[in-house]
C-alpha cells in the first residue's frame, strides 16, 4: 500500500511543456483534454480574498481599494501577532457640566503576546470598537502624485507624436509597398542603432509645445546633510527602543528607527487559488467562495479519474535474478475497468526489462498482477521499473460530445495510456 | 488612488513593480507611494535549514529557473494577491545584472506566469525619475556592491560607471569577524565566554540586526582618527573614546556584549582607501572624471544616493565630507574644476527610491506598453533584447522618427570626442 505513506514509490509521467514525474496524488486530470496535469503546467489564479484572522470574505474590487488589507484586524508592529481590541472605562467630563465626570467606554489595541498597546505610541483611545483606527499617510504622497501627473503628460505627448508619425510614414511608404513583400521594410526599420537604449532613456520635455502644461518644481539638492546627533557617541543604546530590521521593513513607507513610532498595520489578506488548464482554459480546481469552507466547486484530481497503481509488496531483489513483485491497479472511475499493462522497452535508462504481467486476481474494481523484475545493474541504488499502462476512460462529464451525438447513449470509451514508474528500492543485501 | 482606478473601469490594470535586490526584494504596484512589501530575497524549502538566495549568478539555468519560479509564485500569491496574467511587469534591474539571469527571469515571467509584458528598467535611471530632474550622479549602495552611474538628460553615461564590492555583505563579513574576535557571551551559568565557544557562528540575520541597531558611521574627523589608530602599529595615535558597549540578547539566555569600539569602526571599511586609493567616496569622483567635461558641473551638484546601505545613520554626512576632502587632493583637483557638491533627498527611503521611480514609470500607461517587451514578441523570438543589443529592439519600442532620433545615447556610446 505504497500510495498513502510513501507517495514517491509510484510515479506518473506528465507530458507537458516539460516532462514532470510526480505521484498521482499530486496530479490533476483535465477531462476536456483527457490528459494529466501537474501543478507546473496549469495556470494559477487568484479566486477570492479573505482575512486569515476574522475569516471574512472580501470582494476583489474592495480588496484592491483597501490594498489587500482587512478593515478590522490589525497586526502588532512589534511581534506581528494579531492585535485584539480592549475596552476600558475612563473618566470623562460631562458635556453639560465640566466639573463632573462620568465613566466612558474607551477602546484601544493591545497585543496579547508581547504586551504592546496602541497607547505606547501615543495613539488616542477610540470611542468605537472598530473602524476608527487610521494608518498614517506617507508624507511624500502629494509630491509623488504630482510627479506622476507630470510624467503622464509627457507620456501622453509622446504617444500622440508617435501616432502622428505612424500615419505620416505609412503614406510615405505607399509607392514602396512592394518592398514589404520581401521583408525588407521591417528589417530596415529594426536596425536602427541606439533605438533600444532610447527605450530606456527617460522622457524629456520639448520646449514650447503645449499650452496647458503641468509643471513641477525639480527637486532641490541640499548642500549639507544632517550630521549624527552629538550624543550619539556617548549615549548608551537601549535596544528595546530601537526597532529591528524586520519591524522596519514591515512598514516600507516609514521604516522607523525608534520603537515609539511603530504603528499597527491592518492585517494582510490571503487568497484562495483556482487552477486552470493552460491548453483548454477549463478550471481544474475551484474552491468554494466561503473562507471557512474547505470544499471545492471543481476539483479534478487525478486520483478520481486515473487508475492508481499500488505496490503490494516488494520481494528481495538480487542482481540478475528474477523476482516477482506483486502490484495492483485500483480503478476509481465509475466505468468498468479495462486495463492493459505493457512493458516499456524504449526507455532503456532503467535497468530492468523483461517483463511479464500475470493477472493474479480480479476483484470488483481491482486487478492484481505480478511484475517480473530482473535487476540489471549492481551498483545502482534504486531498482526502478517503468511500464506503460493503458486503460479505457469514459468521459461522462463532457457535455459537448454528448450533445453532438444527440442521444442519451453513453459516450464512447477512449483509451488513455500512462507512463508509470515503480521505485522498488535497493537490492537486497 | 484615482477614482476611476478604484472602480476598475480604467482599462488596463496597474502594473506590478518589482525590485529584485540581492538582499531584499521590493514589490508593489505602479502609481503607489511605496512598495507593499520588502521581503528577503530568499526561499525556504521544506526540510532545509538554510534559506536559498534567489539572486545568484553562478548557478546553472535550470536551478535558477526553479528558484525564481518558486519565489515569484510566492510574490504573486502570498503578497501581491493578483493574477499574473492581467498585469504588466516592471523589473528594476542593475545594469551589471548578467544576461543569463535576466533571460531566466524573463522566461519565468513569460512561460510560467504568462504575464502580458515585461520591462527592464535600470535602477539608477529610475531613481532620477523620483526627483523631477533629468541629470544626476546616482550611487547605488546595496548589498553586494556599490555602483555609481551618471545620468545626463535622462540617459545613462555608461562608460563612466564605477563599482566596488563594498556594501552590506562586506560590512556583515567585517562585523562578524570583529564580533567573533573581540566580543564575549554571557550565559546563565558562565560569563565572558568567547563567541565560538558559546554559540559557534553568528547567523547573518543576527549580524545584520546588530549592524542596523547598534552601528553607525562616525563623522569625518572621528573616522580619520579611528582609521589612523587602526593602522598605526606602534600605538602612537590615540583612538577617540569609543561609544558605550551594548548588551545584545541572542536568545532567552545568552547575551552578547558588543564592544563600543566595534560600533563606530566597522563602517570605516567603506571609506578606507584600498591599495588603489578607492573608497565609496572616490567612486563618485572617479565617475565624474570619466564624464564629458560639460556635464560635470550639473552632475556634481546633483548627487543621489540610493540603496539600503545608504540608510546607515551618518552615512550621507560622512560621504559628503569625504568627497569634499578627496576633491582637494591633486589627483582630482587638477582635473575637476567644480568643487561644489550637493546631495538630493528623494521622496522615499533610500532602499525604495529605485522602486518608487519604477512605480512612477509604471503608472504611465500611454507608453508602458510600447516600451515593454510583449509576450508575443518573446514567444516569436524566444529571447529578451539586451539593453546593449543594437540589432533587434522589440517591434513597438523603437522611435518612429527616422530623422531625429534621440542623439544622447549615441553620444554616450561613441568613442570619438
Amino acid at each position: 500500500m505504497a500510495s498513502l505513506l510513501q507517495p514517491d514509490r509510484v510515479i506518473y509521467l506528465v507530458r507537458g511543456e516539460k516532462r514532470i514525474r510526480a505521484p498521482l496524488s499530486q496530479l490533476y486530470f483535465c477531462r476536456y483534454c483527457s490528459e494529466l496535469r501537474s501543478l507546473e503546467c496549469v495556470s494559477h489564479e487568484v479566486d477570492s480574498h479573505y482575512c486569515p484572522s476574522c475569516l471574512e470574505n472580501m470582494p476583489s474590487a474592495e480588496a484592491k481599494v483597501k490594498k489587500n488589507r482587512c478593515a478590522n484586524c490589525f497586526d502588532c508592529p512589534c511581534c506581528m501577532h494579531t492585535l485584539s481590541t480592549r475596552a476600558t472605562n475612563i473618566p470623562a467630563p460631562l458635556p453639560d457640566d465640566p466639573t463632573k465626570t462620568t465613566m466612558k467606554k474607551a477602546y484601544y489595541l493591545a497585543c496579547g503576546f508581547c504586551r504592546w498597546t496602541s497607547r505606547d505610541v501615543g495613539m488616542a483611545d477610540k470611542s468605537v470598537a472598530s473602524g476608527g483606527w487610521q494608518e498614517p499617510e506617507n508624507p511624500h504622497a502629494q509630491r509623488i502624485s504630482k510627479l506622476i501627473e507630470y510624467y503622464q503628460q509627457l507620456a501622453h505627448r509622446e504617444k500622440q507624436e508617435r501616432d502622428r508619425k505612424k500615419l505620416a510614414r505609412r503614406r510615405q511608404c505607399m509607392p514602396l509597398a512592394f518592398s514589404e513583400k520581401y521583408g525588407l521594410g521591417t528589417r530596415l526599420q529594426r536596425q536602427r542603432p541606439g533605438a533600444p537604449i532610447s527605450a530606456l532613456a527617460g522622457l524629456s520635455l520639448k520646449e514650447g509645445e503645449d499650452k496647458k502644461e503641468i509643471t513641477i518644481e525639480p527637486a532641490q539638492a541640499l548642500d549639507e546633510v544632517e550630521p549624527l546627533p552629538e550624543d550619539c557617541y556617548t549615549r548608551p543604546v537601549s535596544l528595546p527602543e530601537v526597532t529591528t530590521l524586520r519591524q522596519r521593513l514591515l512598514q516600507p513607507d516609514f521604516q522607523p528607527a525608534g520603537a515609539s513610532q511603530l504603528h499597527p498595520r491592518h492585517k494582510h489578506l490571503l487568497m484562495k487559488r483556482s487552477l486552470r488548464c493552460r491548453k483548454c482554459e477549463h478550471n481544474l480546481s475551484k474552491p468554494e467562495f466561503n473562507p471557512t469552507s474547505i470544499k471545492f466547486k471543481i476539483q479534478l484530481v487525478a486520483v478520481s479519474y486515473i487508475p492508481e497503481v499500488r505496490i503490494m509488496s516488494i520481494p528481495n531483489l538480487r542482481h540478475m535474478k528474477v523476482s516477482l513483485s506483486p502490484a495492483s491497479v485500483f480503478g476509481t472511475a465509475p466505468a468498468a475497468l479495462g486495463v492493459n499493462v505493457a512493458s516499456e522497452l524504449e526507455d532503456s535508462s532503467h535497468h530492468l526489462c523483461p517483463f511479464c504481467s500475470i493477472v493474479a486476481f480480479r476483484k470488483s474494481n481491482k486487478i492484481g498482477f505480478f511484475i517480473k523484475v530482473i535487476p540489471q545493474k549492481e551498483e545502482d541504488a534504486d531498482v526502478t521499473v517503468t511500464f506503460r499502462m493503458r486503460h479505457d476512460f469514459r468521459n461522462l462529464a463532457a457535455p459537448i460530445r454528448a450533445s453532438e451525438e444527440g442521444g442519451d447513449a453513453p459516450p464512447e470509451p477512449i483509451w488513455l495510456s500512462h507512463h508509470v514508474e515503480l521505485r522498488l528500492g535497493p537490492l537486497a543485501a | 488612488m484615482p477614482i476611476f482606478d478604484s472602480l476598475g473601469s480604467g482599462g488596463e490594470k496597474t502594473a506590478i513593480v518589482l525590485d529584485l535586490g540581492a538582499a531584499y526584494t521590493k514589490c508593489g504596484f505602479a502609481g503607489e507611494t511605496g512598495p507593499r512589501f520588502i521581503i528577503p530575497s530568499e526561499i525556504r524549502k521544506p526540510g532545509q535549514q538554510q534559506a536559498t538566495k534567489v539572486v545568484q549568478y553562478n548557478i546553472n539555468t535550470e536551478e535558477l529557473y526553479a528558484i525564481l519560479k518558486e519565489f515569484i509564485h510566492i510574490l504573486y500569491f502570498r503578497h501581491l494577491l493578483v493574477n499574473p496574467r492581467d498585469r504588466r511587469v516592471v523589473i528594476i534591474e542593475s545594469i551589471l545584472c548578467p544576461s543569463h539571469f535576466r533571460e531566466t527571469l524573463t522566461k519565468v515571467f513569460f512561460k510560467q506566469f504568462e504575464v502580458p509584458s515585461v520591462l527592464f528598467a535600470p535602477s539608477h535611471l529610475m531613481a532620477v525619475m523620483t526627483l523631477g530632474i533629468n541629470s544626476a550622479l546616482v550611487m547605488d549602495c546595496g548589498y553586494t556592491e556599490t555602483l555609481v552611474l551618471p545620468i545626463y538628460e535622462c540617459t545613462p553615461i555608461l562608460p563612466a560607471w564605477e563599482a566596488l564590492p563594498l556594501g552590506g555583505k562586506a560590512i556583515h563579513k567585517e562585523l562578524d569577524g570583529f564580533l567573533v574576535e573581540q566580543c564575549t557571551v554571557d550565559t546563565d551559568t558562565t560569563t565572558g565566554q568567547s563567541v565560538p565557544a558559546a554559540i559557534g557562528t553568528i547567523p547573518e540575520e543576527t549580524v545584520e540586526d546588530i549592524k542596523v541597531r547598534t552601528c553607525f558611521v562616525s563623522d569625518l574627523q572621528r573616522g580619520l582618527k579611528v582609521q589612523e589608530a587602526k593602522f598605526n602599529l606602534d600605538g602612537t595615535a590615540e583612538r577617540p573614546a569609543p561609544p558605550p558597549d551594548v548588551d545584545y540578547p541572542l536568545d532567552g539566555e545568552k547575551i552578547l556584549h558588543v564592544k563600543g569600539s566595534i560600533r563606530d569602526s566597522v563602517m570605516e571599511l567603506l571609506f578606507e582607501q584600498d591599495n588603489e586609493e578607492k573608497s565609496v567616496a572616490s567612486l563618485i569622483l572617479d565617475a565624474l572624471v570619466k564624464c564629458p567635461i560639460d556635464t560635470r558641473k550639473v552632475l556634481s551638484e546633483n548627487l543621489v544616493v540610493i540603496g539600503g546601505t545608504a540608510m546607515l545613520p551618518g552615512f550621507l554626512h560622512r560621504l559628503l565630507a569625504e568627497i569634499r576632502l578627496l576633491v582637494e587632493k591633486p589627483k582630482y583637483s587638477n582635473v575637476l574644476a567644480s568643487k561644489n557638491f550637493r546631495i538630493h533627498s528623494p521622496p522615499a527611503k533610500p532602499n525604495c527610491t529605485a522602486w518608487l521611480g519604477g512605480a512612477i514609470f509604471g503608472a504611465l500607461q500611454d507608453i508602458l506598453g510600447s516600451r515593454s517587451v510583449s509576450r508575443d514578441y518573446y514567444n516569436q523570438t524566444g529571447r529578451i533584447p539586451d539593453w546593449c543589443c543594437l540589432s533587434s529592439p522589440p517591434p513597438e519600442s523603437f522611435y518612429e522618427a527616422g530623422k531625429n532620433p534621440p542623439p544622447l545615447m549615441k553620444r554616450a556610446y561613441s568613442m570619438e570626442k
